[in-house]
């Protein structure tokens, strides 16, 4: 294991398999070949956090953690959106929900990438296996806190499904701070979880280290290089190179398509790598509740419902740190001041939609590894989010909230009934009018079938090439209709397993 | 008194005066319906946290805010302010004008406006809550509890050191206690009390708010 003060010159290794990137999907892979027995070398851009390396504020917190300090948005249709580069990629600071990707879903991926090996049924003893090692179990009523049983209860109400949110975490406390990382130890973050159990099994893990380039010649990966990266600033310090019988990709959506682009446009020949670039908009809604909720108590995010889900929405309850959260609010001056006051009585829920129309892609920006994002916004897709919204209406009057904060121009800033809330059926919100922000992205490496129309195949690996492989989330060839990082750890298994054997 | 917080290590004095009248437009002095008022922007030390902040940005998103800055302050020469002298800069104009500014740019049917304004709201909403009184007022701050000791401690330094401040050894390692759940009621982290330290004057003194004090 390697930190920053580690590194007083260039360093060069060798390895059976080097995997670049320890979020979820990287972490997995990893663990994976090094528990089979495989010499590996884990590569991280980002540092190791520690607990003592926790910002409680938002704002600091965000730049510490998050590319580009937390202020990355797309053009085209512009949003935030959000990667983080730490030991552990996204599991730090996310909120740790597991979703199983349903089965109609992966059946409208088996049609549209010609996919003959990815049903529910061939996924399934992956997630079994992860989910057992990670602890993945639906978020305990004790700690949900009011603000997530009370959307259980609209949602009861209404006779909508419900259910609380699987997540991988072990002994939550419900302190609602897993968007700055989990004092309490108890989400299984891969940096507290699988990348200790890679190097109990053997891998070395460099952390800091920024890949460059991918090392080819022909069919043929042999390794990759770049340089140490000092954590925060990125500033470059000695170089690497590190030789491998295989390479396994796993940066992130955003990252990888450049580091293939920048090696030569690298498994290329589909002309996919960085296209198809999809995300889950999300958006939120504020309720006001006539008793305090005392927000401040309650897993981060402990119930969903995923009673729309084939229409398009999946609904969710929410918390992050009140300067965040507070962002969305509306007004200035005293009346702001009040809104407030009023977040001790608020719960805030939101909404992530699948998002079938909207596409984009990533480019390199100038010469660096820093991507240009570009993204349109469907009609039909906002469309399905402002419907989302509609939902998250009835479901807080249902629960008795006093009035709601829709956050959607045009809107008066408060509806005080259900009967005020019916503009939003009325008059479904356009893309315009809606705030929305996305830490859910897919496609620019696609799997796919058919190697002229995707980049990789089902195991994850290159078309073009006979030992590269990308493990992340940009293999997905659409969105997995609920939160991605599951299936990604559970693919990324599928084809760590498959390296193995092959190796 | 000035409201400018010194010294600055990022912010220009001119920047700083255009945060301090921003964040006193946004959080002003006043009583609100549900008693105690809350402290305004600049007693929260908004300018001072949003100097501390700037200096962890990547440069280019740090010249991105100094050019929110400028096109803020001037845009009332094209969008002036209602009342008498509304074409001012936005420090010059008079603190209510500076509220009717706000509300134009939020309440605009243009998206790229509101977006805009969006992204200054945000610096000044995320800054104003890194204030402890602000939430405590609020009931938001922090709760207090232990962290254990895991694996993962005994493997990695706190970020930027090296691996000789790895305080933990085996013998230190602990569970996250199950079926523990906190009270929302229960004690403050501590900074986060009257007492604790200010998050705000820590990050003045550009140290780490870190979170991980172990019980
Ligand atoms: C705030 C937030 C909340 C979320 N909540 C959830 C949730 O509850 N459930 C869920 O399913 N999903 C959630 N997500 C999304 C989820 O975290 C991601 O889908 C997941 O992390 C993707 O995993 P990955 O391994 O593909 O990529 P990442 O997690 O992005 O990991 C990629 C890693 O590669 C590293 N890297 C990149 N480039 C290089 C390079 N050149 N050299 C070396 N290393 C490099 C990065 O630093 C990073 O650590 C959330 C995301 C965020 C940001
Ligand atoms: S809610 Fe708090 S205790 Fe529970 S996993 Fe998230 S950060 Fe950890």
């Amino acid at each position: 294991m390697r930190v920053f003060a580690d590194y007083t010159g260039p360093v060069a290794d060798r390895c059976d398999v080097v995997v670049v990137g320890s979020g979820p999907c990287g972490a997995v892979a990893a663990y994976e070949l090094a528990a089979a027995g495989r010499d590996v070398v884990l590569l991280e851009e980002g540092p190791p956090f520690t607990p003592a390396d926790f910002e409680l504020d938002g704002a600091r917190s965000m730049a510490r953690t998050m590319r580009e300090g937390g202020l990355r948005f797309t053009s085209g249709y512009v949003m935030p959106t959000m990667q983080a580069i730490a030991l552990g990629g996204g599991s730090l600071v996310n909120s740790a929900i597991c979703g199983r990707c349903p089965d109609f879903r992966l059946a409208e991926w088996a049609e549209a990438a010609a996919l003959e090996r990815t049903a529910r049924s061939d996924l399934d003893p992956h997630y079994d296996a992860i989910a057992a090692f990670l602890g993945i179990a639906p978020t305990p009523d004790e700690v949900q806190g009011r603000r997530n049983l009370l959307f259980r209860d609209g949602c009861q109400a209404l006779g909508w499904d419900n259910e609380p949110c699987a997540r991988n975490v072990v002994g939550c406390r419900g302190s609602g701070e897993c968007f700055t990382g989990c004092r309490a130890r108890a989400k299984q973050s891969m940096d507290i979880s699988y990348v200790p159990a890679a190097i109990r099994a053997g891998a070395r893990v460099y952390t800091s280290v920024q890949v460059q380039r991918v090392l080819a010649a022909g069919r043929r990966a042999g390794g990759v290089e770049g340089r140490v990266a000092a954590p925060f600033t990125g500033a470059p310090g000695p170089s690497f190179r590190i030789e491998a019988k295989a390479v396994v990709l796993a940066a992130g959506v955003l990252a990888t398509p450049l580091l293939l682009r920048r090696s030569g446009d690298l498994a290329n020949r589909s002309k996919q790598v960085g296209e198809n670039l999809q995300f889950h908009p999300g958006t939120s809604v504020m309720g006001v509740f006539p008793e305090p909720v005392e927000p401040v108590f309650g897993a981060t995010q402990g119930y969903q419902s995923l009673h729309f889900l084939r229409e398009g929405f999946k609904l969710e309850t929410l918390w992050a740190p009140p300067g965040v959260l507070a962002v969305r609010l509306p007004g200035s001056g005293l009346e702001l001041e009040q809104k407030l006051l009023d977040m001790r009585r608020a719960a805030v829920w939101d909404c992530i939609a699948s998002c079938k129309r909207s596409r984009g892609r990533v480019r390199e920006r100038g010469r660096s590894l820093q991507p240009a994002v570009h993204w349109r916004f469907h009609p039909d897709d906002a469309r399905t989010l402002g419907r989302a919204v509609w939902a998250l209406a009835q479901i807080f009057f249902a629960a008795g909230a006093e009035r709601i904060l829709p956050g959607v121009a045009g809107l008066p800033d408060e509806l005080g009934s259900l009967e005020a809330a019916r503009v939003l059926e009325r008059q479904p919100p356009r893309a315009a009018d809606l705030v929305v922000a996305s830490t859910h992205a897919f496609g620019t490496t696609r799997m796919h079938g058919d190697p002229a129309r995707g980049v990789v195949d089902e195991d994850l690996k290159a078309h073009d090439l006979d030992n590269l492989y990308v493990v992340d989330t940009g293999v997905f060839p659409g969105s997995p209709a609920v939160n991605p990082m599951f299936t990604g750890m559970a693919l990324a298994r599928r084809s760590a397993l498959a390296l193995a054997a092959r190796i | 008194m000035s409201s400018i917080p010194l010294p600055l290590r990022q912010l220009s004095a001119r920047e700083a005066r255009f945060f301090a009248a921003a964040a006193d437009a946004a959080f002003p002095h006043g009583t609100t319906r549900d008693g105690p008022p809350l402290p305004s922007g600049t007693e929260a030390g908004v300018v001072a946290h949003l100097d501390g902040w700037l200096e962890l940005l990547p440069r280019r998103n740090r010249t991105l805010i100094r050019l929110l800055i400028v096109f803020f302050e001037y845009a009332t020469w094209v969008l002036p302010a209602p009342g008498r002298g509304g074409r001012r800069r936005f420090t010059a104009l008079a603190p209510e004008q500076r509220v009717a500014v706000f509300e134009a740019w939020s309440g605009s049917r243009l998206r790229l406006r509101r977006l805009v304004f969006a992204s200054l709201r945000m610096l000044l909403t995320s800054s104003y809550f890194a204030s402890p009184a602000v939430l405590r007022a609020t009931g938001l701050a922090p709760l207090a509890f232990a962290t254990p000791v895991v694996e993962a401690d005994l493997l990695y330094p706190p970020v930027g050191q090296a691996r000789d401040a790895i305080r933990w050894r085996r013998e230190d390692l602990s569970r996250p206690p199950l079926h523990a759940p906190l009270d929302p009621h229960g004690p403050l982290h501590p900074d986060y009390t009257e007492e604790g330290a200010s998050t705000g004057e820590r990050a003045r003194a550009g140290e780490s708010a870190g979170a991980g004090a172990r019980g």
